[in-house]
């Protein structure tokens, strides 16, 4: 498969990059580690004609403790959390993205702003041409929940659960200067599907923070695939919390894998804040997950079956965090 | 076509390359089709199964995932670059003694991947080496004599 021709650019500095980023702004893909992007220009997805490469941008890579950059590969943010013995949800996370051959180049911050997935999208442009094309790519109608208003296509990165459960903030600059979000607010959940990131046109990923919290909290990541080895997410769910023996401080859930967005779930691990670990309540916590979800026939699962997981994986990743030390 | 060409020059299998190029050739097409060295194979071209896995700075990398301009400035090895005076690498000469090929076409992926662990991880243990192959997919040996391979070759490595 050959790639259509585009004009590559190779800024060295942030400063060249955001300069890049406005003069093209819709015309233009970043490029990290392109073993998501390069594949769907491949099957003539969303083509662009310009791509602003990140590798030679050194303000955009680097691990530390408390800042991973977006340009870090997955495999060296593998390797520095094996190290560091931190973050265990994070780093359960990293090692279930793909493969090791992946992992070398594929970054992080690829994987958060990773496009989200469908059957009717992820294919060649000889198959979707013969169905008319789809909402996320050059046509004007959603075949999953057949209507043209809304894209369905599921958010399938593995990092991004892991890190909103404890509290990560991503920096993002632009041609307005450089701003601090918490990561669950980068996914627009207000949106159609297609537009769903809070990034406006030229902006671009820094870095990930973790506060100084995030390392008191156990954490855990499981996830669904059909081949262990490789796929994207069926579902992720990832949990971390803090507790003074059986009593909960603190606890997040989230979920990637199922939705267009990845989602925390404060409403339902707010209440259970301040009470003792039980199974009824871990139980409940569960179903309550597995009630709000709303999975699409768009992946290799049955949607009813990544509903159902979904609660099994609750309990699944609960019993893991417990059960680590820390 | 692009309206410019993109000037590279790296270090392929300790030979120097010099080559201007369209920015969306891939590494794997300038490696098979333009310098003519064809061990490196050509699987879903999709970043899927491994087998045009080549070393980037000593980094096993999908060379059908990675843009040839890339390589400028690095050294990338093929198989063809890993023999030594006219000496099967190690991992080769396991290969063969453990007849851990059938077909063939996935081999110099997985020879690949197992020099990069074995130069990181001189001993590794049988899960290590598990998962460092877990990105090079086989589908005719069912991977025993694979594993038993890199292990023999981690045996006789110093």
């Amino acid at each position: 498969m050959h790639l259509d021709a585009f004009e590559l650019h190779r800024p060295e500095s942030l400063s060249e990059t955001l300069r890049l980023a406005q003069t093209w702004a819709g015309q233009s893909d970043f490029l990290a580690g392109g073993t998501d992007l390069l594949p769907n220009y491949k099957m003539h997805l969303n083509l662009r004609p310009h791509l602003i490469a990140l590798d030679r941008v050194s303000e955009l890579g680097g691990v530390s403790l408390d800042r991973f950059g977006a340009t870090a590969t997955l495999g060296e943010l593998e390797r520095y959390l094996g190290q560091a013995r931190a973050y265990p949800g994070v780093a359960d996370a990293v090692t279930e993205v793909a493969t090791p051959l992946v992992r070398a180049t594929a970054t992080l911050g690829g994987n958060l702003l990773v496009d989200t997935r469908c059957f009717f999208f992820n294919q060649s442009h000889f198959w979707r041409q013969s169905l008319g094309y789809c909402l996320k790519a050059d046509g004007d109608r959603c075949h999953v929940v057949p209507q043209k208003e809304r894209c369905y296509a599921t958010f399938s990165g593995d990092l991004a659960p892991a890190l909103m459960v404890v509290d990560a903030e991503v920096e993002v600059a632009g041609a307005s200067g450089v701003r601090r979000l918490p990561l669950r607010d980068l996914y627009d959940r207000t949106g159609d599907g297609i537009r769903r990131l809070r990034l406006a046109p030229g902006e671009l990923l820094v870095a990930v923070h973790l506060p100084s919290e995030a390392r008191q909290f156990r954490a855990s990541y499981l996830k669904l695939r059909i081949r262990p080895s490789f796929d994207f997410p069926e579902l992720g769910v990832a949990v971390a919390a803090r507790t003074d023996g059986d009593r909960i401080e603190a606890l997040r859930l989230a979920v990637g894998g199922l939705e267009t967005y990845p989602r925390r779930f404060d409403e339902l691990t707010d209440p259970l804040e301040g009470q003792r670990w039980s199974e009824e309540r871990i139980r409940d916590l569960a179903a309550a997950v597995s009630a709000a979800v709303r999975p699409v026939r768009n992946t290799s699962l049955a949607p009813d079956y990544r509903k159902r997981m979904a609660g099994v994986y609750v309990r699944r990743a609960i019993d893991r965090m417990r059960h680590r030390g820390g | 076509m692009s309206t410019r060409t993109v000037p590279i020059r790296f270090q392929l299998n300790g030979l120097p390359v010099e080559r201007s190029i369209p920015p969306e050739r891939i590494l794997l097409d300038l490696i098979r089709d333009e310098l003519r060295l064809t061990g490196t194979k050509r699987g879903c071209d999709l970043g899927t199964c491994g087998c045009c896995t080549v070393l980037l700075d000593g980094t096993p990398v999908l060379s059908c995932l990675t843009l040839a301009a890339r390589a400028d400035g690095r050294s990338v090895t093929t198989i063809e670059g890993i023999m030594t005076g006219g000496r099967l690498h190690p991992v080769q000469a396991a290969f063969v003694e453990c007849g851990a090929t059938q077909c063939g076409f996935c081999t110099p992926g997985f020879v690949l991947t197992a020099v990069a662990l074995l130069r990181e991880n001189p001993h590794p243990d049988r899960a290590t080496i598990v998962r460092a192959i877990s990105g090079n997919l086989c589908r005719c040996t069912g991977y025993t004599k694979i594993v038993r391979a890199i292990e023999r070759a981690s045996e006789v490595a110093p």
